[in-house]
């Protein structure tokens, strides 16, 4: 597997939002400021389950999930596990999405784990994990209903991925009420044919 | 309490896996540990709607095709109705994908078979009103009503294509219901379906292979015909010498979409882009392909669409049963190329795609989501591309090569938009909808149209407000002989290379006015057979 540099965290695109943060615009400004980011060290810890969420970004989103989903969550499973199934879940979306929108995300990961820029951006100086629901559901609403077009970006954003990656796992089910899909049994195929394609892994993949 | 209607499905054969066995030349990408080069007659970029019947008419012509797809090879076996699975497996980006601000969701297929796989079926014919604004704004030719007529039904033919022919569930029933309370003229959709179980799937995979989708129709059969599949390969660039394009450098992808690091070559004396209107404009754009006046990737339109949620007392269980049966374009003429017409339709509503389109977070949204049984939605499919002030999108590439799509709904849209909530929440009340609420994160449930109306007056319309989502992309490539809005022929020829034809939705110069898919099926029909033609030298009946 392949990273990109734009995988990891990115120290000069955080000088750079917090530039754009302290000129007053108080605006995230999702873009344009990473073009010479590149050759940056990954602080992805090493051996990491994750490929994209740091442990920042991580942190952020455990402390979003409950307030995004409230009484949706956490459905069958455990918190600790639901929050981990979720983190898994937005870990492979976020690192499927291409370039551009994963260095948005990128970006706003950055800015957001960083007190001066939480508070221009209109969260609490304290850390996501010490903020309560009250505080977290505040900047949410401040977010949506901003006059700054990138604020709602954000908040569409965050809350959209975090709702497809709770509400697609089968434990939130209970929560909305849905049947289900049937259990689908597969038909396995028997090998018929004595020729020897390139295609071995496929047939092996695939039975 | 609702309940499931079908518990286990079983018994399905798996063509895909079969063929495979039965000795089919299949190439995973991933596979290959050094640089190969592969060739044929004809190298089809893309497997959907646009590549996958080009390559049946090429392969039974008797030319040597391989097709190339970015994405993975899935069959029924692998569809599980799971939308965890299938958003991973068959979405581009994990359903995630987005325009350039993040303000639209867009989704659309990355599989062989592409978007075939896992749309809504609904196949309409292009309307007469846009093939005939091709041919007077753009110079397109050879696709009157009349010319274009013999193409549809063929290929309605080959996919089984009729309308619904059993009862629409009841999601889609609220549409008609309140259309005829309304006095608003609705239809039955037609489907591309064969023994449909009307289990309400068809995005995640049709389980029984009743979809006539290209991953069990058109693909097979040129994979009968010899033909060879090459996936979760990307097309990185045409190779190109003079006016010829000699070949075209792939990027092996592994299991997780990223490159393995494995350049392959395939050679071809003739190429078909079919990628699509946002990956075949963004592979131009890498080749560095001639673009005198720098069309590619222009115009590239979405089908902005609304929604609008409603709630009734009755179970309306809007996850089963065949997504789309209705339709009225009842809001879709009123002029051509005015103020913007639209598409009523219905979405099926599963829970992860329900809780995006929902636009909201928190206790109201778990309200919302906490009745999924009882939620109908409508949607509004906004036909972009006929105004002056609606030229579309455009497609450029981020610094790695890959695409982005800028595209932003303007104040002419914005317009639409509003209105297409209006005329949803009316429907949904006439329906006997208990309370409505358009997708817009300031919307409040109403409990009547007259309340609802006066908030909707009151809404703020502009981006990451309402929900505006989309499933069609359209464009990037447009067709006519016009040569300062078009780069290709209206026989599907670049204009500006003697053996690079694009076959798919990205040739058309505006978009459709209905869901694309039967629309990419007719016009690759023709495009196909008569690149067949031309290259065989012979006439297909």
């Amino acid at each position: 597997m392949m990273n990109t540099p734009i995988d990891q965290a990115l120290s000069t695109t955080r000088r750079g939002f917090l530039q754009l943060g302290l000129m007053g615009t108080a605006t995230l400004a999702l873009g344009s400021t990473v073009a010479t980011l590149t050759g940056c060290s990954s602080p992805l810890e090493k051996n990491s389950e994750y490929k994209f969420l740091q442990a920042n970004d991580r942190e952020f989103f455990a402390a979003l999930i409950p307030v995004v989903l409230n009484k949706g969550f956490p459905g069958e499973l455990a918190h600790d596990e639901a929050i981990k199934r979720t983190l898994l879940a937005l870990d492979d979306l976020i690192y499927t999405l291409q370039y551009h929108n994963r260095i948005q995300m990128r970006q706003l990961f950055d800015a957001l784990s960083m007190a001066p820029i939480r508070v221009v951006a209109g969260a609490s100086w304290a850390s996501w994990k010490d903020m309560s629901h009250e505080q977290i559901n505040d900047f949410l609403i401040g977010w949506r209903d901003s006059f700054i077009q990138p604020k709602r970006n954000g908040y569409v954003a965050l809350s959209k991925l975090i709702g497809i990656c709770w509400y697609a796992q089968p434990e939130s089910f209970v929560s909305t009420g849905y049947p289900g899909p049937p259990i689908k049994i597969p038909t396995p195929v028997s090998n018929k044919s004595n020729i020897t394609y390139k295609t071995s892994t496929t047939s092996a993949e695939h039975s | 309490m609702a309940k499931k209607v079908f518990e286990e499905i079983r018994g399905i054969p798996d063509p895909i896996l079969e063929g495979i066995s039965n000795g089919w030349i299949t190439h995973d990408a991933g596979d290959y540990t050094e640089h190969a080069t592969l060739e044929a007659d004809v190298a089809i970029i893309g497997t959907g709607a646009g590549g996958g019947t080009t390559a049946e008419i090429l392969a039974k012509a008797g030319l040597k095709v391989i097709l190339i797809e970015e994405g993975p090879l899935k069959s029924s076996n692998d569809f599980k109705m799971d939308e965890r699975q299938a958003y991973k497996d068959l979405y581009q980006e994990n359903a995630g994908r987005m325009n350039k601000d993040g303000s639209m969701s867009i989704l659309q297929g990355r599989c062989v078979g592409g978007t075939t796989v896992i749309n809504w079926t609904s196949s309409f014919r292009t309307p007469e009103q846009t093939l005939q604004y091709w041919g007077e704004n753009f110079g397109t030719k050879g696709v009157s009503k009349d010319e274009m007529a013999p193409w549809f039904e063929k290929m309605e033919q080959r996919l089984n294509i009729a309308p619904w022919a059993f009862a629409a569930n009841e999601n889609n029933a609220v549409l008609s219901r309140g259309a005829d309370v309304l006095n608003i003229p609705w239809k039955v959709i037609p489907r591309n379906v064969a023994g449909c179980w009307n289990l309400g799937y068809c995005g995640t995979g049709c389980p029984t292979n009743a979809k006539q989708s290209m991953l069990v129709t058109t693909i097979p059969s040129a994979m009968d015909e010899g033909s060879q599949l090459l996936y979760s390969a990307r097309a990185e660039r045409l190779i190109m010498d003079n006016n010829k394009v000699t070949g075209i450098e792939i990027t092996a992808l592994d299991k997780g979409y990223r490159p393995t690091g494995v350049k392959l070559t395939v050679k071809a004396t003739t190429v078909v882009l079919a990628a699509g209107g946002i990956n075949g404009p963004a592979m131009m754009l890498r080749s560095g392909a001639p673009d005198p006046k720098s069309l590619i990737g222009k115009r590239t339109f979405l089908h902005p669409t609304t929604f609008s949620f409603a709630s009734f007392e009755q179970e309306i269980n809007p996850y089963y049963g065949a997504p789309q049966s209705i339709y009225s374009d009842h809001f879709q003429w009123d002029t051509v190329d005015g103020p913007v017409g639209y598409k009523l339709e219905v979405p099926p509503l599963h829970p992860a795609l329900t809780s995006v389109l929902l636009m909201g977070h928190g206790e109201a949204q778990f309200e919302e989501l906490n009745k999924l049984p009882n939620l109908s939605s409508m949607i509004s499919l906004l036909r972009d591309g006929f105004n002056d002030d609606c030229q579309g999108g455009s497609i450029e590439l981020a610094s790695d090569g890959s695409a982005i799509i800028d595209y932003s709904i303007n104040d002419y849209l914005w317009e639409g938009v509003k209105r297409t909530h209006l005329t949803m929440s009316e429907l949904q009340f006439a329906a006997g909808a208990k309370s409505v609420r358009p997708a817009h994160t300031a919307a409040k449930w109403e409990k009547s149209w007259k309340a609802s109306k006066a908030a909707i007056n009151e809404l703020s319309y502009s981006a990451s407000r309402a929900m505006v989502g989309s499933a069609h992309v359209m464009g990037g490539m447009a067709m006519g002989e016009d040569l300062d809005r078009c780069v290709v022929d209206s026989n599907g020829k670049y204009h500006y290379l003697d053996n690079l034809y694009v076959i798919d939705g990205s040739v058309f110069p505006t978009s459709i006015g209905a869901n694309p898919q039967l629309s990419i099926y007719g016009m690759s029909c023709r495009l196909a057979t008569g690149l067949a033609e031309k290259l065989t030298g012979k006439k297909l009946s």
